[in-house]
């Protein structure tokens, strides 16, 4: 302990807090989530569901200024998928073996975020989302796992100079694969067999301006997973590729912000020995995205969000030809206005509503009857944070 | 950066005595109060405190010596503490907290009204 000439008893805790570099935080939230069709996090239609809160607890130790030692800790629900109960969101040692001011160099072993986006390392911390519900075209709710964080190493490098900062990750991972969610999404039910995980490679680079006005990324991945047939299963051992690759683009001015991201998504079935499995087709999205600061306590959003599932057949119709299912199933259009109230820094109050035309991403989970899905459907939703 | 008329008052980065330094550049500034740059040239570790989002001073600092604004750190800051790869600097509640830790902590940097600096902190100049 130092001793400190000019303090009170109240400025201990912070003195502790200075030289200890564990550090927790963490943050709950409650939303309510209500549709005039379909559902979305559980039983949206009708009365509106609840069942959509998020618990996250974070630590951080600092033994030395090279070596962090980081891990959180999840709970999650929405609807029927995100049912894992605690789960390790990450767990990782990170390393950094340079460290200049121009820059530095190092490498994180464990359970790392996938780093893709603007959004997706940070998608269950309310308080980094610019709305409640993420741009559903990129960062899918009910494939989630695939893409939220992998086990591996990862590499990663700064460079800091007077024309902007340069960002780089590279990870070589195996993501996660082992939830129903994830099979259901991809297999269309939940099958006799398992996927399996395989090698897979995820990165990203963000360009800054100095003063972090223009913020500029573009990052990828390639997610393998195998499939490891049950007993009595009409599949076969097959494989999956998936290889997203997303440009974001972000302007920040004192009042205003807009973003924008745009994804082309790879995604081939192959060697499940039945025809219906054997798919390999590109998905595309797009959002343009503003935030308005009204005050430092208020922000509006608005943004139009885009996502067909097929490249080559945006509107549905071949799919519609060849499979005697709503062409609405491909697309997705979502006109979204939002109001965010900062109570304080560490409340926060959103509500926001979604005009959607189309259902290439509700969660089967949550639709069972799928098939008699709306094309056209309301969303309204609310959510309360706290952080600390 | 604010109304016509209005007169804003002067904050000052202020670092604790001991460290020798007297310039920096805005950039390497930026650096240290977005928790990037987590060393002082000679090798020990800064420690950064703040005050919170809301402060009026803290917006001052941000815009007057950054350039940025309280939400783009609050923005950096996040995701440096939910993804695992860094740290979020020290709250403190008022300057008065502000200047005890800044002159009692090795390595500390923070900021101060000019009204508050005395010869017991060290004014970092910013190039």
């Amino acid at each position: 302990m130092l001793f400190l000439p000019t303090t009170s008893l109240a400025d201990q805790p912070v003195q502790n807090e200075s030289l200890n570099s564990l550090r927790i935080n963490g943050f709950l939230s409650q939303g309510y989530v209500k549709t005039d069709q379909n559902n979305f996090f559980g039983k949206s239609d009708g009365k509106g569901s609840l069942d959509f809160r998020e618990l996250g607890l974070a630590a951080s130790l600092r033994p030395t200024e090279k070596l962090q030692l980081s891990g959180q800790l999840l709970w999650r629900r929405a609807g029927e998928g995100s049912r894992r109960g605690i789960s390790i969101d990450f767990g990782f040692l990170d390393y950094s073996f340079v460290t200049r001011p121009a820059g530095e160099l190092g490498i994180r072993l464990g359970r790392t975020k996938n780093p893709l986006g603007f959004y997706n390392d940070t998608r269950d911390v309310p308080f980094t989302r610019p709305s409640i519900i993420l741009p559903q075209s990129i960062y899918f709710d009910r494939t989630r796992n695939l893409a939220l964080a992998s086990d591996g190493a990862q590499l990663y490098g700064e460079s800091r100079t007077d024309w902007g900062n340069l960002t780089a990750q590279f990870g070589t991972v195996f993501p996660q694969v082992h939830d129903r969610d994830t099979e259901v999404s991809i297999l269309g039910a939940n099958r006799p067999g398992d996927l399996k995980t395989r090698l897979s490679y995820v990165g990203r680079v963000v360009y800054e301006l100095p003063n972090g006005r223009f913020r500029f990324a573009v990052s990828g991945a390639q997610v393998n997973a195998g499939y490891d047939p049950g007993a009595d299963d009409r599949l076969a051992s097959g494989s999956l590729k998936f290889t997203p690759l997303i440009l974001s683009a972000q302007y920040n001015a004192e009042r205003w912000s807009i973003t924008s991201e745009y994804a082309l998504r790879m995604f081939q079935l192959q060697n499940f020995g039945i025809r219906a499995f054997e798919q390999k087709f590109t998905g595309e999205s797009i959002y343009l995205q503003g935030t308005y600061r009204l005050t430092p306590k208020w922000e509006a959003m608005l943004r139009y969000d885009l996502l067909f599932t097929d490249r080559t057949d945006r509107n549905g119709k071949e799919y519609a030809a060849t499979t005697g299912r709503p062409a609405h199933f491909r697309f997705a259009r979502d006109v979204t206005i939002g109001l965010r109230w900062n109570v304080t820094p560490s409340i926060m109050l959103a509500t926001e509503y979604h005009h959607i035309n189309g259902t290439a991403w509700l969660s089967n989970l949550d639709n069972p009857d799928i098939a008699h899905a709306k094309q056209h459907w309301n969303l309204f939703s609310f959510q309360a944070s706290y952080r600390f | 950066m604010t109304a016509a008329g209005e007169t804003v008052k002067t904050v000052r980065p202020v670092i604790h005595p001991g460290i020798n330094t007297d310039h920096l550049s805005r950039n390497l500034l930026r650096s240290i109060f977005g928790m990037r740059l987590r060393t002082w040239q000679d090798g020990p570790p800064i420690r950064v405190f703040v005050l919170p989002d809301d402060a009026p001073t803290h917006g001052i600092f941000t815009k007057q010596q950054l350039n940025v604004f309280p939400y783009q750190l609050r923005a950096a800051w996040d995701r440096l503490t939910f993804t695992g790869t860094g740290q979020a600097p020290i709250i403190v509640q008022s300057e008065d907290e502000m200047y005890a830790l800044i002159t009692s902590t090795p390595g500390a940097i923070g900021y101060l009204s000019e009204a508050r600096i005395d010869k017991h902190v060290r004014v970092i100049h910013v190039d």
